[in-house]
């Protein structure tokens, strides 16, 4: 987590847009209280100092969202993984009791791939709550939901860009209207570990997810905790910096609508219209 | 006594209070966990929430009652949570309505309104017979404050007032380990602390779920934007100093280990509308504390224009200081180079954590010259590992099941009051404001 959250929005009424957008940025602020590893007594850091044999009583959002990422890992087939390979398998998870249950030591879990995406989903439930419904939400760029776009335009232009060269390296044009999309990549050193060997991810530089909200919600509704298109968008999105081109294609085939894009050095685009 | 006559809608609650008792009991009578408590939630606001989340990680505490005037929107909020939880409970607007249909199954009742409805809230929960956890600050002023605590005199119930800083074990390890036991930073003689904001809209909410004109009136408030932004306006909340100052003055207080004797006091509605902040939007108070040692000054700042520095406690003594936050991040204590031991035997004895070392020079120098670096901070070994506010509510019930005795009863949270509320006073007058010996008594 420790993302900068933002959002962008228009409406009749600016004071009481920024009175919605303050809201969202409090229920962001919560979820980070739950779910950033940073802090000594959010629900996650509690789970990682679990040792075998114990549990933890967690809150509700942490449970769905925990339950969101143990269906993404095995979505992935693995690759995305909030435990890094240390350990989700041996958390148990009961959803009525709210409990977590720790059969080994040393679980370490990292939220970040899927919390940002999470917090951008329930930030938007507020804005729509509040109907501020023009409106593009994102958590430090990386996790970005666009609802509705400003009245007189066809969407909120969004783009995907050379990491680290910004505008005029340009990669791809999005065009955000009812759309999550996830970024991921390796600006930041070896912060992504291949859950499978343990060791960081260098060969691709980055990957891109984007897709309607609703093909996104469809793919995480297994999971049953309700749509967090955002989420989903996240959590592939740091999955196809690991998975091999053909299977990001054949995800993308099964997936009508979901586009990928991935630099390694050389763009790939994937997309089944 | 006075005899009652007994109207068509008295006897229809009182039946249907029976009937609902009737149903609990059979139902629940097996179930029920012999160290099991039952509790009540009045006021389902922010607060309120955090605490029920507080709650659903103690075991054997029940939350099976909720009373909240907003029905449109945070009582259903609440009420929801609560049934994820598994918490079984009923739902009410008035809190003697609750009172009259729930109390004979009760243990206790939490107290989360604005500040102005405390005192309505405990008094009548304690005359009821129940435990009362009742938020800070106690009071919007001292005599409603003290009338709490008498009231808890009189039932023999407990009152646990909501300054969770005083079960955090953090501070309480400060407290007894560094302060009192180790005595590790000398003479106390100053303190100061903070809690500085972000400039902030007042709240609203969209239009549909306001309450109607008649429930805010009934309840005290004159609009749905006043009732939002209680904290604001005189006679129902203390301004920004009340709210966020009462945590941390109470820290001075205890740490200190005396009453303040008086105070100075700037501040004022300087950059909101002075009609929607009818309290000071900054104040920068200082107080005085006699203390056997000699006397303890003691500056406290809140801000709510810019969050710079955030919020902090800190105590300066003739040998170290020592710098708290309810924040994790933020616990150190500084060893006064010139003036206090080696702390080494400390470290040792696991009090403190060992600070950076900086290398030692090669045998054959004397020294070796470097960048001046700061003197040397000692982190502490105390993690927090539950929220906030989960160890003062497990030391409110622990105390009612007799394991455990208050550590914020009413007395203390009177002496908080009594010391915070003076500040505005202080403010007010524009010159020092002397303590009375019977400000504080009760
Ligand atoms: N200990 C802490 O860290 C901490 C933090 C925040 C607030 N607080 C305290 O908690 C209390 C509540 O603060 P908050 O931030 O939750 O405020 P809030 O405005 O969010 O919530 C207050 C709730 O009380 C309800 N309410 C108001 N009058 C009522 C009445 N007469 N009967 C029943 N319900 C009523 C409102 O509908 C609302 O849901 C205050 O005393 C505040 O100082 C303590």
């Amino acid at each position: 987590m420790a993302a900068q959250f933002e959002i962008r929005c228009t409406h009749p009424d600016a004071k009481y847009a920024r009175q919605a957008a303050d809201y969202a940025f409090r229920v962001a602020d919560q979820l980070e209280q739950k779910l950033s590893r940073f802090i000594e007594n959010s629900d996650i850091s509690r789970i990682n100092h679990l040792s075998a044999g114990e549990h933890a009583i967690v809150s509700y959002e942490t449970m769905q969202c925990l339950r969101l990422a143990r269906f993404m890992h095995a979505e992935t087939g693995g690759a995305f993984d909030v435990a890094t390979g240390k350990g989700l398998e041996s958390l148990d998870l009961v959803p009525g009791e709210f409990l977590v249950c720790a059969h080994a030591n040393g679980v370490h879990l990292d939220m970040g791939a899927i919390g940002k995406g999470y917090a951008v989903d329930r930030m938007a439930e507020v804005l729509e709550d509040w109907e501020v419904e023009q409106a593009l939400i994102s958590a430090g760029y990386s996790s970005v939901l666009s609802l509705e776009p400003p009245s007189g335009s066809e969407d909120w232009p969004l783009t995907i860009s050379m990491p680290g060269k910004g505008a005029n390296a340009t990669l791809a044009n999005v065009a955000g209207r009812q759309r999550a999309l996830g970024a991921s990549g390796i600006r930041k050193p070896d912060h992504i570990l291949d859950p499978r060997t343990g060791k960081p991810v260098r060969l691709r530089q980055a990957a891109w997810v984007s897709a309607p909200r609703r093909v996104l919600a469809d793919i995480g509704r297994p999971a049953e905790v309700g749509s967090s298109p955002a989420a989903v968008a996240d959590a592939l999105s740091t999955a196809f910096m690991i998975v091999p081109p053909v299977e990001i294609k054949k995800y993308c085939c099964r997936h009508p609508g979901l586009e990928a894009w991935i630099l390694q050095p050389h763009l790939i685009h994937f997309v089944n219209r | 006594m006075p005899t009652k006559t007994i109207d068509r809608r008295d006897f229809i609650k009182t039946t249907a209070a029976a009937g609902l008792a009737l149903g609990a009991g059979s139902r629940d009578a097996g179930a029920r966990a012999s160290n099991e408590l039952r509790v009540a939630l009045i006021g389902a606001g922010n607060q309120g929430l955090v605490l029920v989340e507080s709650c659903q990680k103690i075991p054997n505490i029940r939350i099976t009652a909720l009373c909240d005037i907003w029905a449109e929107y945070q009582q259903k909020y609440v009420s929801n949570r609560l049934s994820t939880y598994g918490h079984t409970h009923n739902t009410y607007i008035d809190y003697e309505e609750m009172l009259d249909n729930e109390k004979d199954r009760l243990d206790a009742v939490i107290v989360a309104t604005p500040d102005f409805w405390h005192a309505a809230h405990a008094i009548a929960c304690l005359k009821a017979g129940l435990h009362v956890y009742c938020e800070k600050e106690m009071a919007t002023n001292p005599e409603d404050a003290r009338r709490i605590v008498r009231a808890a005199r009189e039932s023999g119930k407990l009152l646990q007032v909501g300054h969770q800083r005083r079960s955090n074990p953090r501070y309480l390890f400060c407290y007894q380990k560094l302060l009192r036991e180790a005595m590790l930073l000398g003479r106390i003689t100053t303190a100061n602390g903070q809690w500085n904001r972000s400039r902030q809209d007042l709240r609203t909410m969209p239009a549909r779920y306001a309450m109607s004109p008649e429930t805010l009136e009934k309840y005290g408030y004159r609009s749905m934007q006043q009732f939002l932004n209680w904290r604001w306006y005189r006679g129902l909340g203390g301004g920004p100093i009340v709210d966020l100052g009462s945590h941390q003055i109470d820290i001075f207080n205890w740490f200190v280990g005396a009453r303040p004797s008086s105070i100075v006091a700037s501040g004022g509605t300087d950059y909101y509308n002075r009609e929607t902040h009818e309290w000071y939007d900054n104040v920068m108070a200082l107080f005085e504390y006699p203390t056997p040692g000699g006397t303890v000054r003691a500056f406290y700042q809140t801000l709510t224009t810019n969050n710079f520095g955030g919020y902090y406690e800190v105590f300066l003594g003739d040998q170290g200081s020592l710098e708290i936050s309810e924040s994790g991040a933020r616990a150190k204590v500084y060893r006064d180079i010139a003036n206090a031991p080696d702390w080494g035997s400390w470290v040792k004895q696991g009090l403190l954590l060992a600070p950076e070392e900086e290398p030692e020079p090669q045998p054959q120098a004397q020294l070796d010259v470097r960048e001046s670096v700061a003197p040397p901070s000692y982190a502490l070994p105390i993690q927090l590992l539950k929220p906030y506010h989960q160890p003062h509510l497990e030391n409110f019930f622990d105390a009612i099941r007799g394991k455990a005795k208050l550590t914020c009863p009413g007395e203390v949270g009177f002496e908080t009051a009594v010391t915070v509320l003076k500040v505005n006073e202080a403010v007010e007058a524009n010159r020092p404001v002397l303590f009375k010996p019977q400000d504080f008594e009760l």
